[in-house]
């Protein structure tokens, strides 16, 4: 799995690092402050046009102080009464008809989805995280932002706002009803594609005692020591003297087979439920830094050409290294035992070789602090999208020596692992969560139902600016501004390097110069009037889009499909990170609602 | 709005001068998008409603009465002036636990049923479960519906959704009832049993602002009223000293003879005054219908008694 940004720490986040990183909590407040002071002053600006200055800072100390009595004195028996109120509305708008949806979603998944593919289990996690993350938004977006504006054109809220409600409930009530209705039908949706992974999933294969232990051709495919073909796949089977063992891996995954004697003496096999496939990974990560070809060390590898420059690569046959670096690496992480390690390079050839072999690779686990003990790992070749999985010894001899590993090699916690690549003249490629130790195995649901608070927290956020943007805008109009927000949200890495100037081509207006003029990317364009306008137009735009890009969510970073796809344990770090972010756009988008709801005429 | 025991003030009878609502120099001016002036829907309006009393506010469309309920419900904010419910700013959320509201359209949720909206409408006040459901039970009775208390909104006539948005205005037994055109969509018989309510709600010591441009209704239960014309105060006083045409003697008797009635005549001449009309008078055509329908219901199948007197 790639992870372009390093996950810190939880309290580094937020409150910054010794080095005097600004943390997250600080930016916020900074943010916040700067926000309100441009909201007052932009504020005060047009109500003194309207009203005279005196006035106008008037109006605007009695709408903050109100705002601050409203949200003190909300009422949670009010808030609740509305909520209810909008959970009734949202079933009676048919939000129910997102279910309906969803089972299409599940039929078409299970019809035309071949269940012979080589990552099944991807695929469906892929596909019905990504439509239930799609259903359950879209119906946040419009049920938050057309509820209130059908209700002031109903003037249903006339009945509403004579009783003694504030505008802190009204909003409130809303969000809170709104987020109860995609809660179910996030939950619905989660237990029903939870029911439909395992069932198809789920298989087993027929096995008989000719094939699996005496190799006689007798199978349906012909091939001794494999299963029978099932969900367009067999195993190789493997089994110890007992007849017992795990098949070969096919899918993604293996099943245990167990030999069970009858009473005739005849051996039949029990080959249990797949394994492996579908899983929650949790991995201790190294740091990654490099040796060059020189023997010296570097902060990152070589580019073999690529544009990404996630991975750097190491060259073959020389003394080019990646190296690891575990720290707090310890025995008590282990308690079953099993060091298992698992790697994911990339591989590129500069000439084809041996192309079903995979290329030569060593990996050597050093104490970093005394470099002469180390253990060399066998040799492994390693293949393109291959994740490689080595079991790692905890005792091995060293010039006859007994050594410990975490006694010898990691005594203070820490220990480097050295890869370096075997062969002249082709290349590991390699970012830092390529590699990394099995910590454990996590529950597989418990991730999948990680991955659906994430899109819980985005349905959080949509309902939230739904809302808020329903306080003033009527219901159409506030849809389309909820729906620019999400897109927005999905694109705010590439607003920040727009404005920072980053992205490679330029801004919008230099982009088509360079396609009119067929500029590549890269090159400097020429100094010209129409050209320094434009880039001049693009740095306009740029400051603007930095400005938006800090006012909208990133709702990309939220997502965690990924983990759950590729079959890793989502942080709770990550998760706790995204639970402060949300909330530190849902507080000030709460207040700004109540804010605007409580100056606008609901009556006309 | 079954039988309720009307208690009407005598006409004349002091109203209290603790005042509940007030009003001081409220104007209000609507503008578009732009902030140019489109309506100037109010113009200085000076009120003084007083607890007790039934204050009607009068006026063709477009006079600005709504205008004013708005503002004083803080649904609307004043251009310039203030009003003031029970000496707070209109737009002080406190105030609503006073105030019972019934709009001039029925303007609940069509998904939920009688209790529901009762129910609902008792939660915004905070009500414990125990009151909500005693007082939404009374009230489905009050107003009758209690036949179709479990049916949606949406299924209700325009009258059955009156009334219960009249019992929505009194989930909370207010001090204070303000009812936009209270009588609209309602027949002759809940128009009737509308206005005994307003009465018998006077009688409970509440204050009840109406308003309405049907003159009769007005008349029949409005202690005060003030006339608007295009956002102006024309006209604010007491009903029959409104109604009270100076320069003229009215005189109804009963089993006057003819020469009796000559001798009146006479009188009338010698002391040089000029008589206008003298004749049996006529009913209201609201009292006729009521009469009719009640002779209805309590004789089933027969011609109206007072069709037979040879009045059709």
């Amino acid at each position: 799995m790639d992870i372009e940004k390093q996950l810190p720490p939880f309290e580094e986040w937020l409150f910054g690092t010794e080095a005097g990183e600004l943390g997250a909590l600080w930016a916020w407040l900074l943010g916040g402050c700067a926000l309100l002071v441009a909201g007052m002053v932009a504020s005060w600006v047009f109500g003194t046009f309207m009203h005279g200055p005196g006035k106008a800072g008037d109006k605007i100390f009695r709408v903050l102080t109100g705002t601050v009595v409203d949200l003190l004195h909300t009422s949670p028996r009010r808030v609740f009464a509305l909520a209810r109120l909008a959970v009734k509305e949202s079933i009676r708008k048919q939000a129910i008809v997102g279910l309906a949806v969803f089972v299409v979603v599940l039929l078409r998944l299970a019809w035309f989805v071949d269940p012979g593919r080589s990552d099944p289990a991807r695929v469906y996690l892929d596909e019905l995280l990504w439509w239930t993350s799609l259903l359950v938004l879209a119906l946040s977006l419009l049920l938050s932002a057309i509820s209130l504006p059908a209700d002031i054109q109903n003037k249903t809220i006339f009945t509403i706002v004579t009783k003694p409600v504030r505008s802190s409930e009204i909003v409130l009530g809303r969000i809170l009803g709104f987020i109860v209705t995609g809660t179910f039908l996030l939950a619905a949706m989660g237990l029903m594609s939870l029911w439909f992974v395992n069932r198809m999933l789920d298989h087993t294969h027929d096995l008989s005692v000719a094939a699996a232990k005496e190799g006689e051709d007798e199978l349906v495919r012909g091939g001794a020591g494999f299963t029978q073909m099932a969900r367009g796949h067999m195993h190789e089977v493997d089994l110890d003297e007992e007849g017992n063992g795990l098949t070969k891996k096919a899918q993604s995954h293996v099943h245990r087979v167990t030999a069970v004697k009858r009473g005739d003496e005849r051996v039949t096999y029990e080959v249990g439920p797949p394994e492996g496939e579908w899983v929650a990974r949790v991995p201790i990560y190294g740091k990654l830094s490099f040796r060059d070809r020189g023997g010296q060390p570097t902060d990152v590898g070589i580019n073999v050409g690529n544009e990404w420059m996630y991975r750097s690569y190491i060259d073959g046959g020389t003394k080019a290294a990646a190296i690891w670096t575990f720290s707090d690496f310890r025995r008590e992480d282990f308690p079953d035992g099993k060091l298992i390690l698992e790697l994911n390079i990339r591989v590129f050839r500069t000439y084809k070789g041996k192309i079903d072999r995979g290329i030569a690779g060593r990996m050597r686990l050093v104490n970093p602090k005394d470099p002469a003990v180390y253990h060399d790992l066998p040799i492994f070749f390693a293949k393109e999208y291959t994740l490689d999985r080595h079991e790692i010894p905890l005792e091995f001899d060293h010039e006859g020596n007994k050594l410990d590993l975490f006694r010898d090699l990691a005594p203070d916690g820490e220990l480097n692992i050295e890869l370096s690549c075997l062969e002249n003249a082709q290349y590991f490629g390699m970012a830092r969560p390529d590699m990394y130790f099995l910590k454990r195995e996590g529950l597989p649901w418990v991730n999948y139902a990680k991955g659906h608070f994430s899109i819980w927290l985005r349905m959080v956020l949509v309902t939230t600016f739904g809302v808020m943007f329903s306080t003033f805008l009527s219901g159409p109009v506030a849809a389309l501004a909820n729906l620019a927000t999400l897109i927005g949200g999905f694109f705010v890495e590439m607003m920040m390097r727009l404005g920072t100037g980053e992205e490679i081509g330029g801004g919008a207006i230099e982009s088509f110069i360079r396609m009119v003029q067929h500029d590549p990317m890269q090159s400097k364009l020429d100094s010209t009037i129409a050209t320094n306008v434009g880039l001049f137009l693009d740095k306009v735009t740029g400051g603007i889009f930095i400005v938006v890009s800090r006012l909208l969510p990133d709702f990309e970073a939220l997502g965690t499909s990924h983990y759950v796809r590729d079959g890793y344990d989502i942080p709770a770090n990550l998760l706790a990170i995204h639970v402060v972010m949300v909330l530190g756009f849902v507080l000030p988008v709460v207040l700004i609602a109540c804010v605007f709801f409580k100056v606008r005429e609901v009556a006309k | 709005m079954q039988s309720q025991a009307v208690v009407t003030a005598p006409p004349g009878s002091p109203i209290s001068t603790d005042v509940v609502i007030e009003t001081r120099n409220l104007s209000k001016i609507y503008r578009d998008f732009w902030g140019r002036q489109k309506v100037r829907a109010l113009k200085a309006l000076d009120l003084e409603v007083r607890r007790g009393e039934i204050f009607g506010l009068l006026g063709p469309n477009g006079s600005g009465k709504t205008t004013t309920i708005k503002l004083l419900l803080g649904l609307l904010f004043p251009t310039s002036g203030q009003a003031l419910v029970f000496g707070k700013d209109a737009s002080e959320v406190t105030k609503n636990e006073r105030i019972g509201y019934l709009p001039e359209e029925t303007y609940l949720y069509r998904f939920l049923n009688a209790e529901e909206t009762l129910d609902f409408y008792g939660r915004l006040f905070n009500m414990p479960a125990a009151t909500r459901r005693q007082r939404a039970a009374r009230l489905i009775d009050d107003v009758g519906l209690g036949w179709a208390k479990r049916r949606q909104l949406k299924e209700y006539s325009k009258g059955m959704a009156r009334r219960i948005g009249l019992a929505q205005a009194l989930i909370n037994d207010p001090e204070l009832i303000v009812l936009d055109e209270p009588t609209t969509g309602l027949d002759p018989i809940g128009c009737r049993e509308m206005k005994d309510l307003i009465l018998n709600l006077r009688a409970q010591g509440k204050t009840v602002l109406m308003c309405s441009h049907l003159l009769a209704d007005v008349q029949d239960v409005c202690d005060r009223i003030a006339i608007l014309h295009q956002g102006d105060l024309k006209e604010l006083g007491r009903v029959d000293s409104l109604l009270k045409v100076r320069g003229e003697t009215a005189i109804r008797a009963s089993g006057l003879s003819e020469a009796a009635q000559q001798e009146i005549r006479d009188v009338i001449a010698r002391h040089q005054g000029q008589l206008l009309s003298m004749d049996n008078p006529t009913t209201t055509l609201e009292e006729l219908f009521l009469t009719i329908v009640r002779d209805s219901e309590a004789r089933p199948g027969r011609r109206s008694a007072s069709l037979n007197d040879g009045r059709s």
